[in-house]
């Protein structure tokens, strides 16, 4: 039993470059031989499936890219499953940015969706661009989206879109989706999105917005959230299109078990000192 | 693949393995890595505000083709004249002059400006979202029948219950006009474990959030290091562990203590 107490006390302080190691490892193994692991949907992704399914036909949907690289991992299959949804029941995408580099992530997008759907510019989807202005330029979509906008990313006339005909602000949108990695993002979607103008939005977020976002859901302010990167796998699922969230799945998986291994064992190591400094 | 494209997946290899060798201990080559990150995000974030706000909406505007200022400068964005732009003009010039010690009170006008609009706007939506609309949804009648009374992730009536206990226990804790012993200590401690529960919540979905931005990096280091690329990852790791293993030796690390 001493043996086995010293052995712990050993593991609990041991040098944190060979936690950060092992993690490495744990993340980098199933990376490189890829393990299946069973996905089973929570109820917040099926809300967000349900919501988009329930779009009539040939509906115009907004979706807002509210995010860059740094988040690219975790938002950015939320993103391309959600498309790869709306333009199967052939609903037109308006595509808008809160954040400078979101303009990227849905060239990114709209190059990698190009190859299954053969998309046509201003037929299928418009890219409205990047607006600095945070809430303001929800506010300002929601009472007149021509005032924020006059010109599309390619500074092309909004009057010169033949898809852009009817749409003046949020009203005329049947759906709002906010692929979000922080502010601006859902929050701001939903104070002056969604809550005053009534349309249906829902929300992919960073794991670490989650908790923040999940009163919103409870409340049906949002309808459903993709919450991090297993959001993302979830869904993946639900389409029926495997992506690399459902990849990173068994990465994601053996990293946890890592930590709270390590956690574990440094609770344990703590109690054990603790005892023993009693003890003397 | 264009040499543009290996040469851009090159750098990326070398910037990630510059910030992951901050796990080591602290490095020239995180520091690099570092200081590159900041002064590239600095400069694209003033580019990208130039070109997409002030160039076509402010200038846009107060120098359009055919307008009384189109002498100065012509900026066609199709817009109309508009002399009321000048005002945000104005500001941002003054908020520019607290450089000048003797102009930096100018600045405070600028400020005063932004912040207010910004005031205004973020009480309107909190109110609106945040509160009233909290406030609705958390007042449910759980006596309708309408409701099961269990379910594990759903709306029910056991889960409205929790809801109702831990929001009133944790607003009770940050009641602080009412010594908290006795049974109103006992509730108010409650609250205090439900905000260790939120906390912990918290924090695996901080995890999962980091963990899930490492598998982002690896999958890009694994692509890098495809034939496709020239093997930059392990070129670049050979590079980063040579230099350092040599730098390591020159500057050995001090023991505390």
């Amino acid at each position: 039993m001493r043996f086995l107490e010293d052995m712990i006390l050993k593991l609990g302080s041991v040098d944190r470059r060979y936690i950060f190691l092992l993690i490495g490892l744990a993340v980098l193994i199933p990376l490189l031989r890829p393990i299946d692991l069973p996905i089973r949907t929570t109820p917040t992704t099926e809300k967000v499936y349900k919501a988009i399914a329930e779009i009539p036909a040939n509906s115009k949907v907004l979706m807002s890219f509210d995010y860059g690289p740094s988040t690219k991992p975790e938002i950015h299959p939320m993103t391309l499953g959600v498309m790869r949804q709306l333009l199967r029941e052939d609903h037109q995408i308006y595509i808008t940015c809160l954040w400078p580099d979101g303009l990227y992530m849905a060239l990114d997008a709209l190059e990698e969706i190009n190859e299954e759907f053969e998309l046509v510019e201003y037929e299928d989807y418009v890219l409205l661009g990047f607006r600095p202005g945070n809430e303001a330029i929800v506010k300002g979509l929601a009472s007149d989206l021509r005032k924020v906008y006059t010109v599309d990313y390619r500074q092309t006339m909004l009057e010169d879109i033949p898809m852009m005909d009817g749409i003046n602000n949020l009203k005329d949108f049947q759906f709002i989706f906010t692929g979000s990695a922080g502010y601006p993002g859902t929050f701001e979607w939903v104070q002056y999105g969604g809550d005053p103008t009534g349309v249906p939005l829902s929300s992919g977020t960073t794991s670490i917005q989650v908790n923040e976002v999940m009163p919103y859901v409870q409340s049906g302010q949002i309808k459903g959230v993709l919450a991090g990167m297993p959001g993302a796998a979830e869904y993946e699922k639900l389409i029926g299109t495997p992506g690399i969230a459902i990849q990173g799945m068994a990465a994601q998986s053996f990293a946890h078990l890592v930590i709270v291994l390590f956690i574990v064992l440094g609770n344990l190591a703590y109690f054990i000192t603790e005892r023993r400094e009693r003890k003397y | 693949m264009a040499f543009s494209t290996i040469f851009g997946a090159w750098i990326a290899a070398f910037l990630t393995l510059g910030i992951l060798s901050y796990l080591y201990r602290d490095n020239p080559f995180y520091k690099i890595a570092e200081h590159v990150f900041v002064g590239v995000s600095a400069a694209y974030w003033a580019a990208t505000f130039y070109w997409t706000q002030i160039y076509p909406n402010l200038f846009g505007r107060l120098f359009p083709k055919d307008g009384p200022l189109a002498f100065i400068a012509e900026v066609d964005f199709n817009h109309d004249f508009n002399i009321l732009y000048l005002f945000p003009l104005i500001l941002g010039v003054m908020m520019l002059l607290s450089i000048f010690k003797q102009f930096n009170w100018m600045a405070r006008w600028g400020i005063a400006y932004t912040v207010g609009i910004a005031a205004g706007l973020k009480a309107y939506g909190y109110l609106s979202s945040n509160v009233l609309s909290q406030i609705s949804a958390s007042a449910v009648d759980i006596f309708s029948g309408s409701l099961p009374l269990f379910n594990m992730s759903g709306d029910s009536v056991f889960n409205n219950i929790i809801i109702l206990v831990g929001t009133i226990s944790a607003l009770m804790y940050f009641y602080f006009s009412r010594e908290q012993t006795g049974s109103y200590g006992k509730f108010t401690r409650l609250g205090i474990y439900f905000l260790m529960i939120s906390f912990g919540a918290s924090f695996g979905f901080a995890v999962m959030g980091r963990i899930s931005l490492l598998i982002g990096r690896f999958n890009d280091l694994i692509l890098f290091s495809s034939p496709d690329y020239n093997y930059g990852t392990y070129w670049m790791m050979l590079f980063i562990v040579v230099i350092l293993g040599f730098w390591s030796f020159q500057n050995p690390e001090k023991k505390e203590g």
